[in-house]
This record gives C-alpha cells, sequence and structure tokens, in this order.
C-alpha cells in the first residue's frame, strides 16, 4: 500500500499531465461536437483483401460517451498526480497503460462496424488486465486480474460467436443500421451478446472478477469501475438492442440479470467493511439497473438508462477518488476503523455526501433527475412487466440509498477522542472529485441542457427516446412518492446497519471461477509437459506421425496403374543392395561399419543414377559419399566403437512410425503421378539449352544458366559450411573441456 | 512410374526416419544421409521413366530422360553434402564438450515440463483487499 507520510512524485505529475492532454481535448472535441448536434465518420482499411475496415462514426451518442470516457479519464489522470507518491514504482507504465484504456475505450463507443467494436472491446479486456494486475508483485493482484480476464475473455469469445450470427443474419456490419434480427439464430445470438454484456458488466452470477479488481489503484477502480469498462456491456446492450426488440429471451434474460444484479450488488454493499467494496458492490447493483431499463426496449427506460450512465459516472468516479483519498491519507479504507474524518477531511466529506446523495437519488442532484426518469420508465412499462419492474427498482433504490448512508457514515462518522490521524491534503486528488460532485449540482440545475444531449444520443437508439426531458421538480406524481418513500426508508435501514460489523458475502463462484481457472492452468501444464518435454527423437516422431495424417487423402488418389515394374532389371538389383545396406547401416553396432555401409549405400545410389542416364549424378554421388565417408571416419574417430544403448529405447514406436512415414512418401508419389498435370518440356529445355546456353549437356546448361544463382547460392552454402566445419574443428582441437 | 524406384524410396525414408529419431548424433547424420537419397531418388522417379543421357548432341528430346530432376538432384546431393559434414564437425563437437554424442533433451523444456508437477498455479485468495 501506499505510504501515508510521501508526497506526491513531481515526475508523476509530468507524466500524468502529458497523459491528460490528448483526453482532456477529445472531450473538449466531443463537447463541441454534442451541442452542435454534428456527427463525425472516418475510417482506416485494415486488410484491404478481406474488406476489413476499422470503421468510425461518432454521432450524438457516441459523443455523449465520449465526453464521459475522456472526461473523467482527464480527471482520472490528475488524480493519479496525487495518487502515486515519489517514492512509487512504474508511474509511467500506469499512465501509458491507463490512457491504453481511455483510447481502447472511446474506439469501443467510436466503433461503427461490429468487427470494429469486438477489436476495442477485446482491446478493453486486455488493458484492463493489466491494469488490474498493476501490482504484479502481489499474488491477489496477480488472481483478480486473472480472474478479470478469463470472464471477460470468456465473454469475448461468446460476442465474437453472437456478433458473426448477428451479421450471418442481418447481412450487415454497420452498427449505425441494425436491422431486426429474426428467427432461431435471433434467440442464440441475444443470448451470446447478452451473455458477453454480463461479463463485461459484472452482471450476477458473472460479477464475481469486480470486487476482486480492487486490488488494483484506486485511480483504475475511478475510472474503468464507475465510469467506463464495466459500462461497456452497458453499452453493447444498448446498441444491439434495436436488433433484438422482437427477441423475448433478449428482454427476459436481460431482466433476470440486471434484476438480480440489482438487489445482490446492494446486499453485497450493505455488508462489506472495506469502503471501496462498497463502491464495487454498489457498481454491480447500478449497472443492473442500466440492464434491466435498456432490455425494455422502451423509449422512455432508454432514456432513463442514458440519464442514469450519465449521472453514475458523475458520482460513482467521485467517491472511488474519495475512497482512494482516504486510503492515502489515513491508511486504511475499512469503515470500522475509520472514525472522524468528517471534521479532518472536510473536503472529501463534502464531496462524498454531494456525490453519495446524487447515488441515492436525493434532490437537488442529477441522481435524483435519472432515478425519477427510471421509476417513470417502470411505472409506464407494459404489460406484466409494469408491477415487477418497478418494485425491483425500488427495492434496488431503497437498498441504494441505504448502503449510501451507511458507506457515509462508516467512512466519515464517529466523534471518539482519538480520530483517525490523516496527512496532509494533496490537491490533484481532491480538485478532480470536486469537479465532479459540481457536476452532479451543475446537472440538476442545468437540467434542460442535460436533457437535450441525453435525448440527442438516446434519439440515435430510439427516436421515440427523444421526447423525454428530465423534470426538476416533476410534481406530487407516483414516481416522486415512490422516491420519497425510498429515501426515507434507505435512509433508515442505512441507520440500522449503518455500524453492523457483518461479515461480507462471500462471492458466489468467485471459488468456483478460481479453481476452474486454476484447473485450466494445471491442465495447460500437464498438456505442455507432454507435448514439449524436451526430447528430440519425440518430437520428431510427433512430427512425422502427424506428417503421416496429413498423407492421407493422397492414398484415395492413388492409380496403380501408372506403375512399371522397372526400366531394366539392373534396378531391383541395385534398389534392393540399397535398402538392406541401408537395414544394415541401421542395425550395425559398431560405428566404422556404419561409416562404411553408408559409402556402400551411397555407391548402390549412383549406380541407380547410372540406369537412369545421369552420368553427372553418378560423379557427383561417388565424389560426394567418398568424402563423407572420410569425413566420418576423421569426425567420429574419438568416439566411442560402438553406439550407445540409448538408442534402442521406444524401438517399436519408432520402428512404426518409420515405416509408416517411408510408406506415405510412396504413396504421395504415386498419388501426385496418378494426377498429371503436363508432360515434361524436354523439347523446349533442349532447344533452350543448344541456342540460348550454347550447350549440349542439357542438365550443366540448367545448372549454370537457367538456375545459375540457384548455383551460386549453393556455392555459397558450401562455403559456409567449409568455414563452420573448420571453426569448430578448431575449437575442438584447442579447449577441450571434458 | 518406376515401382522399384518407388520401393527403394520407401525403403530409404523409412530406415532413415528410424534412424533421426536415434540418440546419438552419429546415427541421426546417418538417417539424414539415407533421407537426403530417398529425396533424390524421388526426384528421379516422378520425371518419368528412364532414357539416354540429356546431351543434345547425342540423343533426341523424345529418347532422352527428363533432364530437370537430375539437374535438381545435383543441387540436392550437394547440398544434403553439406549438411552432412557440417554435423560430423557438431558431432565431433559435442564429444569434446561432453564425451559423447547424445542428444539431450532441452533444459528449458524440461523446466517447463516441472511445472506440471506443482499442485497449484498460485494461492488465489478469495477476496482481494
Amino acid at each position: 500500500m501506499i505510504a501515508s507520510d510521501t508526497t506526491p512524485s513531481p515526475a508523476g505529475r509530468a507524466v500524468f499531465g502529458l497523459a491528460a492532454l490528448p483526453l482532456a481535448g477529445l472531450t473538449v472535441w466531443a463537447t463541441a461536437l454534442l451541442a452542435g448536434d454534428g456527427s463525425a465518420t472516418f475510417s482506416v482499411t485494415w486488410v484491404a483483401d478481406l474488406d476489413l475496415v476499422i470503421a468510425f462514426h461518432i454521432g450524438p451518442m457516441a459523443a455523449l460517451l465520449t465526453v464521459i470516457v475522456a472526461g473523467i479519464g482527464a480527471l482520472v489522470m490528475v488524480y493519479s498526480a496525487g495518487y502515486f507518491s515519489k517514492d512509487a514504482e512504474g508511474v509511467v507504465r500506469f499512465a501509458v497503460t491507463l490512457l491504453a484504456f481511455g483510447l481502447a475505450m472511446i474506439g469501443l463507443v467510436w466503433a461503427d462496424s461490429v468487427w470494429t467494436l469486438f477489436l476495442f472491446w477485446e482491446l478493453t479486456s486486455i488493458t484492463s488486465f493489466l491494469l488490474v494486475g498493476f501490482r504484479n508483485r502481489r499474488a491477489e493482484a496477480r488472481a483478480a486480474a486473472r480472474r478479470a480476464f478469463m470472464i471477460t475473455a470468456a465473454g469475448g469469445l461468446a460476442l465474437l460467436a453472437g456478433l458473426v450470427i448477428l451479421v450471418d443474419g442481418t447481412g450487415t456490419d454497420s452498427l449505425q443500421s441494425l436491422p431486426q434480427l429474426e428467427g432461431s439464430e435471433a434467440g442464440i445470438a441475444a443470448v451470446l451478446v447478452m451473455i458477453a454484456a454480463a461479463t463485461k458488466s459484472a452482471q450476477v452470477p458473472f460479477h464475481v472478477w469486480l470486487p476482486g479488481a480492487m486490488a488494483a489503484p484506486t485511480p483504475v477502480s475511478a475510472y474503468l469501475h464507475s465510469a467506463t469498462m464495466v459500462k461497456a456491456g452497458v453499452i453493447l446492450v444498448a446498441i444491439t438492442g434495436p436488433a433484438f426488440t422482437d427477441v423475448a429471451v433478449w428482454k427476459n434474460l436481460g431482466l433476470a440479470l440486471g434484476g438480480a444484479s440489482m438487489l445482490w450488488g446492494a446486499i453485497g454493499a450493505l455488508r462489506h467493511v472495506d469502503g471501496k467494496q462498497i463502491l464495487a458492490w454498489g457498481t454491480v447493483s447500478q449497472l443492473g439497473l442500466m440492464i434491466v431499463l435498456l432490455s425494455l426496449g422502451e423509449p422512455k427506460a432508454t432514456f432513463a438508462a442514458l440519464s442514469i450512465i450519465v449521472a453514475h459516472a458523475a458520482f460513482k468516479a467521485a467517491l472511488f477518488m474519495v475512497v482512494g483519498e482516504v486510503d492515502v491519507r489515513a491508511g486504511t479504507r475499512d469503515i470500522r476503523e475509520l472514525d472522524g474524518l468528517a471534521r479532518s477531511m472536510p473536503i472529501a466529506f463534502a464531496v462524498a455526501a454531494v456525490s453519495g446523495a446524487s447515488m441515492a437519488g436525493v434532490p437537488p442532484l442529477l441522481g435524483f433527475m435519472a432515478k425519477e426518469a427510471a421509476i417513470e420508465a417502470g411505472l409506464k412499462s407494459k404489460g406484466f412487466g409494469a408491477v415487477a419492474v418497478t418494485a425491483l427498482i425500488v427495492v434496488g433504490s431503497v437498498l441504494t440509498a441505504a448502503y449510501t448512508l451507511r458507506f457515509l457514515i462508516g467512512m466519515f462518522g464517529g466523534r471518539s477522542d482519538t480520530p483517525t490521524e490523516v496527512s496532509a491534503r494533496r490537491w490533484p486528488m481532491t480538485m478532480p472529485a470536486v469537479a465532479l460532485t459540481v457536476l452532479s449540482l451543475g446537472g440538476y440545475v442545468a437540467a434542460g441542457t442535460v436533457t437535450t444531449l441525453v435525448t440527442r444520443a438516446a434519439g440515435t437508439l430510439d427516436p421515440a427516446a427523444a421526447e423525454f426531458a428530465l423534470l426538476r421538480w416533476p410534481g406530487f406524481t407516483v414516481a416522486f412518492g415512490l422516491s420519497a418513500g425510498i429515501v426515507v426508508v434507505g435512509a433508515a435501514l442505512g441507520l440500522v446497519l449503518a455500524r453492523e460489523a457483518s461479515s461480507p458475502p462471500a462471492a458466489i463462484g468467485a471459488g468456483l471461477v478460481d479453481r476452474g481457472i486454476d484447473e485450466v492452468v494445471v491442465t495447460a501444464r500437464r498438456v505442455t509437459a507432454q507435448v514439449q518435454h524436451g526430447s528430440l527423437p519425440v518430437y520428431l516422431v510427433v512430427v512425422m506421425g502427424v506428417a503421416t495424417l496429413a498423407v492421407a487423402p493422397f492414398w484415395f488418389a492413388v492409380d496403380l496403374d501408372v506403375l512399371y515394374r522397372w526400366d531394366t532389371p539392373v534396378q531391383p538389383i541395385l534398389g534392393l543392395a540399397v535398402v538392406v545396406a541401408a537395414i544394415v547401416t541401421a542395425r550395425i553396432d559398431s560405428r566404422l561399419g556404419a561409416a562404411l555401409g553408408l559409402g556402400g549405400l551411397g555407391i548402390g545410389v549412383a549406380g541407380l543414377f547410372a540406369t537412369y542416364g545421369a552420368p553427372d549424378l553418378v560423379i557427383t554421388q561417388l565424389l560426394v559419399e567418398t568424402v563423407v565417408v572420410v569425413g566420418f571416419v576423421i569426425g567420429l574417430g574419438h568416439l566411442t566403437r560402438r553406439f550407445p544403448w540409448a538408442d534402442r529405447r521406444w524401438l517399436v514406436t519408432r520402428v512404426v512410425i518409420s515405416v509408416a512415414t517411408g510408406v506415405s512418401v510412396a504413396v504421395a508419389l504415386v498419388a501426385s503421378r496418378s494426377q498429371p498435370n503436363g508432360t515434361p518440356p524436354r523439347e523446349a529445355l533442349v532447344t533452350e539449352a543448344v541456342q540460348t546456353g550454347g550447350g549440349n549437356n542439357v542438365v550443366n546448361v540448367i545448372l549454370t544458366d537457367a538456375r545459375g544463382l540457384d548455383t551460386l547460392g549453393e556455392i555459397v552454402v558450401l562455403a559456409v559450411v567449409a568455414i563452420g566445419v573448420v571453426a569448430l574443428g578448431a575449437a575442438g582441437g584447442r579447449r577441450r573441456i571434458a | 512410374m518406376n515401382a522399384t524406384l518407388v520401393v527403394t524410396v520407401a525403403g530409404l525414408v523409412s530406415v532413415g526416419t528410424y534412424l533421426v529419431t536415434a540418440r546419438s548424433l552419429s546415427r541421426i547424420i546417418l538417417g539424414f544421409s539415407m533421407l537426403g537419397h530417398g529425396a533424390v531418388l524421388a526426384l528421379l522417379s516422378a520425371g518419368g521413366p528412364a532414357g539416354e543421357t540429356p546431351l543434345a548432341d547425342r540423343s533426341s528430346p523424345e529418347e532422352m530422360s527428363n533432364p530437370l530432376p537430375q539437374a535438381l538432384s545435383l543441387t540436392a546431393i550437394v547440398i544434403s553434402f553439406g549438411l552432412t559434414l557440417f554435423l560430423l564437425a557438431l558431432a565431433r563437437r559435442q564429444n569434446a564438450l561432453s564425451g559423447d554424442d547424445l542428444v539431450e533433451d532441452d533444459l528449458e523444456d524440461r523446466r517447463v515440463a516441472l511445472l506440471a508437477n506443482e499442485e497449484s498455479p498460485e494461492p488465489v485468495s478469495e477476496d482481494a483487499a
């Protein structure tokens, strides 16, 4: 953990300042785009031959999300400058990875084709893995990073499959105009995409990675786990939703996952004692609410979901920043240990109180208006859902209000004589949280402007969603009555549970996921130990075995009629001699005998060349064979006379594989002859040799003229071999280590 | 296609494969040499039936054997010759260093394989603080 008495690092400030610049620039640009109701489109051709294009389209929705992602990113960079102490390691690595994540996230919201979306989706998974595991010397950080990555990567695979079905069914990969998907494929695609969204947005039962991911430095939690990465799933549901509006399983699965997450996340938040864990579980709950609203697929609900995305980004990032500040300055974030911070950290307390109130849905704050819209959407939803969805939202909101109050009392309350000691204020940590809190307030004041921006974005998803507005004062409606009731009941519940030292809920399934991951890793190691065991002979046996299998199709192409017995009766005699010489060479125990056997074999092969009318080959072969035998005698002269016993192991396997390889080569040869695709160009070669090459020995002309460059390369190879042989020989002669 | 040659190729490749899967480097060299012979004979057999020596002034294109595989074979013979000599030098060096010419298991691979004996990859805490 960061020691609380060190001052922030100046070098870190410079790095984070530099990293904040592009994000700040993007924020300004996207704000201007959104305010002007404009859009931008551009693309980069990636693989032209595959029509693979990285396509971006920044409409109002993407612009709004860019403002959130880039804006909070810039603030988090400023915050990080204060978070890391002078002696912190890897600050540059952290800043670069965080910036890479931010840009990947922006690419995700800009994506105009499903493939671009997928690419950046995976990039956010990878950068998030690096960020969660940033403190890579701590086992729990590594485990948490691995767990998060395994779950989100599995979701990525589901997403890929879902997108393939989607593109196959709709015939387009553009996200701007997804037509409705119908038929049995639609259900499968809907389930796959929804599962992908649930893994990324930490929905029950895939939420188990998010609490563990709190092992990351707090800036990561403030950025990834409040405003950005966990929203990726919600964004995915939002933009692919139009394709699935008529698919019942899409809506039902979304309601089930989101509803379960809303309740279970809130319960988790009520039982944890670590401030960061409370917020993490609260995030699971809030994301559940967004998924519920978006899967309804109704205009009002879509509008409410986007409002909550905006409000949540502001208050949750601010709350994470406050927890990080408490952690750094007080040395702990356990609500059982903290005491009296409301007096010693007044600004942090004010920020937490206002942002927390926004989270609980208390006026006059942005969160209140968004929650009102959500309740309205629940009441207005069609069919049996109206009651159920409204009840779900109300219960979730009561629990949210309760854990918010418990969080505030736990972190800042207490009046004992020994308040927790805190170190000096770090302004870079305070200011971003203050800025976000001002936004939560300002959003309420400027409800009209926020409405304009949100409706523009919602209009891209559902034109009918553009008609709604966020209301500062809704009047005494049913929704307002529910809202007031929620805050009162929630506050009472929060007070009751405030100092309750309940044991945190075991993240159901976390153990199972970890065991699963462990099992994968262990299995991978076992498999690796089997396939990469280091024995060259076994590698070769495997390679040859696979090659034999690869030749299997050739068996069906064999036409035995292309075979004839021999050209001259001498050939079978020579052939037999060659094979016998080979077997003798292989079986003989004496090294010298083997060398001589190889020589005899070479002479037999030279004889076969002679029957083929190839005198050049005969001469070369005899020369080469002589030198090789001499080489064997010189080279192996120092070795023991007999071969070592080790060569006798694996005998049967080796013999079987060897014979199979030999037969396969023969089969491939005959099969290739059975399907001729032309006749040898003898005439042309001869004419060419005489007229162009000016020689009558066709073979020689081919070598020196037509394939002159090859022959030059061959000479170079021999020269290199000669140098190598001399060098190795000299080395062996001078320093004998054995 | 010359059946005798095809059978000879099969025999050479079989014995060659058997030898290159041995532990002793000198046997592997013998095996490589045989695989080289097998490859050259395969080239020849693929080029068509035997015929007269391909000399333009002595035989007509119809009578002569296919000159192209012969040209390719010459290169193959020379390259496998170079390879054999280099391997021989390596075997000699190996002997100077270790007293034998056995191909040892790759140490790095053995180290990777040993990981499989560990019980758990690393301790996984239930809830990271």
